[in-house]
Order: C-alpha cells, then structure tokens, then sequence
C-alpha cells in the first residue's frame, strides 16, 4: 500500500505549465483544452463564412479573384473569379466545423469536464488515452489547416470538394492537399474513437456506488450515446476514406465505374457515417439543455425515463436513415420510400424531448439568465430547422430541394442555431463552476439577442434563396437572388460582431469576473453532482465517492 | 495472497479479524457482454452489404479493432478494479497486503501492541485519512472507500486492536 502521506494534498510538487496543460492526465483540464482549441478552429472557420458572405453579398465576384484575393473590393481593377479558392474555402469551414469544432467542444469539452464529476467518478477510466484523444485531435486539425495551404487542385492551393470529399472528383483532385485532408480526417477519427472508449468504459463501469443508470443525470447519458454513435460510425468513415487513399494513390478501383467499382458506394459509406455524425452533434447538445431548463424552471425534467430512451432511440434510428441524403443519385423506388418513412421515424422521439422540455417549464418557476434564454432560443430554432428537415425528408420535394440554399437553411438552423445554442447555454452555465468567476449578466444577454437576431438573418433568407432555386456551393448567383443574398450577408455581420464580443466576454470573465462564492451559484435545483464541489473545482474530485444522498434527491 | 506474502511467517491460529477492501466496478460482467453483442450486432450493418466486394477487407480490420479496442478497455477496467487491500490481525501479528493488478503487492506487517491507528478527519489528501503506524513504517488504508466507510473502518478495527492487545487472562472459575 502506498506509504502514508500525511501532509496534506498541496504539497504534491507543484506541477509546472509544461507538465500539467501538455501532459495532462486530469479530464477537468483536458476538457478545458478541447473547449479553448475548438473555440480557436471555431474563429478561423467563422472568418472563412464572413469572407464567404462578403463575396455574396452582391451579385458578381469581387473577392475571390484569382489575380489575388481581396479584402476591398475594389471595382477599378479586373477580377476574374477563382472558383477554386471558393471551393477550398467552402470545404475548409465544412470540414472544420463538422470535425474539429461542434463535437470537440460538446463532447471532448464539456464531455470529458462534467460526465465524471456527475457521475461521481474521480476522473475518466483511461486518463492518459484522454490526453492521447485530445493530441491527436490537435495534429488532426493541424493536418487540416495544411491542407488548405499545400499544393492541390487546379495548379492551386487546397481541395475544393466539399466536406464530404465525394468520388470521383476527391479521387481525381491534383496535388497532395487531398491527401493531408484524409489523414487529418483518420487522426480525427482515431482521436473520437479512443475518447468514445474512454466515455463508454467511464459511465458504465465507474458510476458511484447506487448510482444505476435509471439514476444517472441527462448530460451523461446524452454523452454515452453520443460515445456509442461515435464508435459504430467513425470505423465505416475511416475505411472509405483509406478506399479513398488507395484510389488516389495505390491504383485501386473502388469508386470507380471502369475498374468495377461505384461512386455512389462511397456516398453510402460517408452518409452511414454522416447522418450519425449530425446526432452526434446535437445529442450533447439535448443533454446540456435538460440541465439548464431543468435549474432554470426550478423543477426537475419531466419524464426522466422517456428522455433517456428518446435519446436512445434517436441514436439507434439514425443508424438507418443515411440515403435521405442522396434521394437524386438513382436509387430505386423501393430504397427511396423507404429511407423516406424511416428519417419521418426520428421526429417522434425528437417531438417527445421537445414536449417535455415544454412540460417541464409549464408549471415551473422561470428565471431568464443568460444560459435559459440560449435554451429557450436552441428550443424554438431546433424545432424550425427541425420542421424544415421533414418537408426534406419527402424524396420528391428533395428533388427539388437537394443541393439548393433550401438545405443549407436547414442544416444551419439545427447545427448554428441548434448545437450552437447548446455550447453557449452550457459555456454561460458552468463558467462560473470551471473558473470560479461568473460572467457579467447584462452582456450575456446583449450577446444572446445580438446572435439571435443575426443568426435568424442570416439563415432565414436562405430558405427563400432555395425555394427560388439558387444552388449551394457557387461562387456566385444570377441577379436575380441578390435581394435576400444582400440581408443575409449583413445578417452574418450581425452574427460575427456578436461572436467577438462574446470572446470579449470570455475574456473580462475569466480575467476580471465577479468571484463566485457558493458551490451552487444557480440554486438548490441545480442538483447534479458537479454543484456539490467548489468552483473551480480542486484538482482531484471525488478520490472519496460520492454516497447517494449528495445525487440522490428524494425531495424532487 | 496473504499466504504468499507471510509464507512460513503466517501465524498459527484463527485470525482475531479479517477485512478486504475494493474499490467499486458498476458494470456487471453479464452487462459487459450484452455491450459487446450489441455492439457486434451493430457494426453487422455497414458490412453485410459489402460482403462479396473487395471493400470489405478495408472495412473489417477498422470494425473489427473498433471491438477489440472496446472489449481490452473494459478488460483493464476490471483489471484497474482488482486493486484490493486484505487485513488480518491475529494476537501476534497485523498483516496488511495490498495487490495491485499490474504492480508488485505490496505487503506490511507489525505486531498488534505496537501499532497505531490514526484517523485524521481534515488535512490530509482525503477526508478521514486512515493510517496504521508500526515495524517502521506508516501506511495509508482505503484510499478508495467513503470517508464514512474510513470512520467506521477505525471504530472496528480500533475495537479489534485493543481486543488483540489485552492480556490472555484465564476464564473466571
């Protein structure tokens, strides 16, 4: 047995910076570092779409022009446009946005912080796999930030062909930035599935003593069953992109037609993984706001058990619903109808969490602090992006809406007004318990409806833009769509001055915030255990277990 | 264990008391392998299309370590949970071994008279720290129980002690 420490906890030599941010083996500050590098991905790619929103804000190219790209448009010298670099660019904030920002930050930053301490364990089962997870998720978006400067398609820099890097024209893109773009995918791959490993080992096995699962809170059930979707979807992404790989490089014939192989099998394989993946980001999501509107309603979720097997069952069914996304490549009556019946299936167990947050404000004592309204924002937008994803679902509405600003509406009002939300009601709810300093109230506020309204802007429009035909992934329109195009761009600018005076927040926040005092600076009905430890919290939590009576409310 | 570690040295006798001291596992073993068929079951289904194309042998090395991975993490998992510490006090002699699932055991001994049993409630690196004094060493007990586990775990073997430091007396007539 480990010889006696008598003297107390602090005197464990002091770690040095080096030691403890770059070979962390403690989820509290792991999950801090995943929070702060997706925060900074998350910059670079929103400049990506306010540059983007700039070149289409009017008709014509005046930014992206291939003599050099501007930042003033100016309209005295020639711009011939570069269809390239606008494809690069699409590709990069898709690709980064979809892999290296929603989901590190929900699941890898708020994942690995409060999944433990709610749970009552001292840290994540393989602590040092944790810090593993989070390394390899850094070289991976490395690799990614290469790829948009090494030499690729058209004689130019970087790969345009869309984050979903289909077949053929991924097999056949010049250069070696395609390449570093697949491995940056692997990495990011491999990253997500030793964390999902490390998040199913942890809340299985290392629950608190009476802790069951029927007892354990919303957030780390939503974190498992993002785990288990990540396990079962990132190895079928991981083995069509190496089918990618080996297309490009090594002469095989997968994805393609001459050598006995198919284009479409590599749309099958990315959207297995690909329609899973949309849940994996907004499932933690689901999780963060049964805590907020449960503290803030003053009342404890209703229906805990349908919550659970909603999220459940909206994981197991977005295992088969992927060719909803490719309702115009060919396939069949039969396939279509089917894919079409079954996505119609998900909005069921959707409805019922819906429902219940509704059920659990009615009745309850509201509070509007910062983190509800963000909740009550992700509640009415989730559920508008949600609607539109339904009359998407019918295949012979599809025909006409696939490819058009019809779905980029859509998926940006369930991922930017839906998950989004979600991070900033979790970052505004839990600051003050991961620094121990509480932000100011009145600027969240002004952040939350700065956002709201530009957020709307700028997507809302969108729909018309699609309706009236205009496709996705262009440089630039006819005339004819400039009038919703020109609100939506100054909707985005709305948008991104919201963004930078929320990292204002962050900032004033962290450095000259309000200290907070009580362990549960939201109330009595913030209940789950990480209100029981100090904020912040000390540096090993839990080492003694928790007993049932600090989780187990009776009196709810 | 303690047969191992004490050998020849292990007293004759009925021990006075013995405790055994294990950290918490949640996952049964029978959930463990319910965990793995349906994750078996699920990764079936990107495969069983594939089957008869050369595809296939690029997506089954990655489902396949997928489950492998999954089936070693919750293996070491259990292994972590093995960490058990055994005490037995007999009149002669108080042994303490701990097995750890991939270290060396680690073992103590002392005689009963001599040792000391503290509890100290603040301070130390968790609350109710539960150390035993003796042969020349101080070492820690249950790092891994509840704190009102630790306090209960002093009264017992406080009682146990004190009984195995009392002088034989003979029966009264």
């Amino acid at each position: 047995m480990a010889d006696a420490a008598v003297h107390t906890h602090d005197d464990h030599a002091k770690k040095s910076f080096f030691t403890r941010w770059f070979m962390s083996t403690n989820h509290k500050d792991i999950g801090i570092l995943y929070l702060f590098t997706a925060a900074t991905l998350g910059f670079v790619s929103v400049v990506f779409t306010v540059y983007m929103r700039m070149e289409l804000m009017n008709p014509g190219v005046q930014y992206f022009c291939a003599e050099g790209a501007r930042f003033i448009a100016d309209a005295s010298r020639e711009c011939t446009p570069n269809g390239h670099f606008w494809n690069v660019i699409i590709t990069g904030h898709g690709i980064l946005m979809m892999f290296f920002v929603v989901i590190p930050a929900l699941f890898g930053g708020f994942g690995n912080y409060f999944m433990p301490l709610m749970i009552g364990a001292p840290d994540m089962a393989f602590p040092r796999m944790n810090n593993l997870s989070y390394w390899m998720y850094v070289a991976g978006s490395s690799l990614a930030v290469i790829s948009l400067l090494t030499p690729g398609g058209d004689g130019q820099l970087g790969s345009g062909v869309g984050w979903v890097l289909y077949a053929p024209l991924s097999v056949r893109e010049g250069g070696m930035s395609m390449d570093f773009a697949i491995f940056a995918v692997h990495l990011s791959g491999a990253s997500s599935i030793l964390g999902a490993i490390n998040m199913i080992t942890t809340f299985l096995n290392m629950r608190a003593p009476g802790m069951t699962l029927h007892k354990t809170p919303l957030f780390p059930w939503s974190i498992f069953v993002t785990a288990f979707l990540i396990l079962l979807s990132l190895p079928v992404l991981a083995g069509a992109i190496t089918m990618l790989l080996t297309d490009r490089n090594f002469g095989t014939t997968f994805f393609d037609p001459n050598g006995g192989g198919d284009p479409i099998l590599y749309q099958h394989l990315l959207w297995f993984f690909g329609h899973p993946e949309v849940y994996m980001i907004i499932v933690p999501g689901f999780g963060i706001i049964s805590h907020v509107i449960s503290t803030f309603s003053k009342k404890p979720i209703f229906g805990y058990l349908p919550m659970v097997y909603a999220m459940v069952a909206i994981g197991a069914l977005g295992f088969v619903v992927w060719a909803h996304h490719m309702y115009t490549v060919g396939m069949s009556l039969t396939q279509q109808s089917y894919f079409m019946l079954a996505t119609m299936v998900i909005a069921v167990p959707t409805g019922i969490k819906i429902f219940s947050w509704i059920a659990t404000m009615w009745g309850g004592s509201i509070e509007l602090k910062t983190p509800m309204l963000f909740a009550f924002g992700f509640l009415f937008l989730f559920t508008v992006g949600g609607v539109t994803g339904i009359v998407l679902s019918q295949a012979p509405i599809d025909r006409i809406y696939h490819d058009t600003y019809y779905v980029v509406a859509h998926f940006h009002y369930v991922m930017s007004l839906g998950a989004v939300f979600c991070i900033f009601a979790g970052i505004y709810y839990w600051i003050g318990k991961m620094s121990g300093r509480q932000y100011p109230e009145w600027a969240g506020k002004l952040h939350f409806f700065t956002f709201f309204i530009g957020a709307n802007l700028t997507f809302f429009p969108q729909h018309f833009l699609g309706r009236q035909g205009m496709p996705r992934r262009y440089i630039d329109y006819p005339v004819e769509f400039a009038y919703w195009n020109h609100l939506s761009s100054i909707g985005a600018f709305i948008s991104f001055a919201s963004f930078v005076f929320f990292i204002g927040i962050v900032f004033y926040t962290l450095k000259f915030g309000k200290r907070v005092t009580e362990n549960s600076y939201w109330g009595e009905y913030a209940d789950s255990l990480e209100w029981t430890v100090s904020s912040p919290p000390p540096e090993h939590t839990f080492e003694t277990l928790p007993t049932p009576d600090m989780w187990d409310k009776a009196h709810h | 264990m303690t047969n191992a570690a004490l050998g020849a040295a292990r007293p004759e006798g009925v021990p006075l008391a013995s405790v055994i001291l294990r950290p918490s596992r949640s996952l049964p073993r029978r959930g463990f392998a319910w965990l793995l068929l349906i994750t078996w079951a699920l990764l079936l289904l990107p495969l069983i299309p594939l089957l008869g194309t050369a595809a296939l042998w690029v997506m089954l090395p990655f489902l396949l370590a997928v489950l492998l991975a999954l089936w070693l993490s919750f293996e070491r998992s259990y292994r972590d949970g093995e960490l058990c510490e055994e005490l037995i006090l007999w009149p002669e002699m108080i042994h303490v071994h701990r097995h750890n699932p991939r270290a060396a055991a680690q073992s103590w001994q002392a005689s009963p008279y001599w040792t000391r049993l503290k509890l100290t409630p603040e301070g130390g690196p968790v609350e109710n720290y539960l150390t035993l004094r003796g042969n020349g060493r101080e070492i820690e007990l249950g790092a891994f129980l509840s704190p009102e586990e630790r306090a209960d775990l002093y009264d017992r073997l406080g009682d146990e002690l004190a009984r195995a430091r009392a002088p034989v007396h003979p029966a009264p007539q």
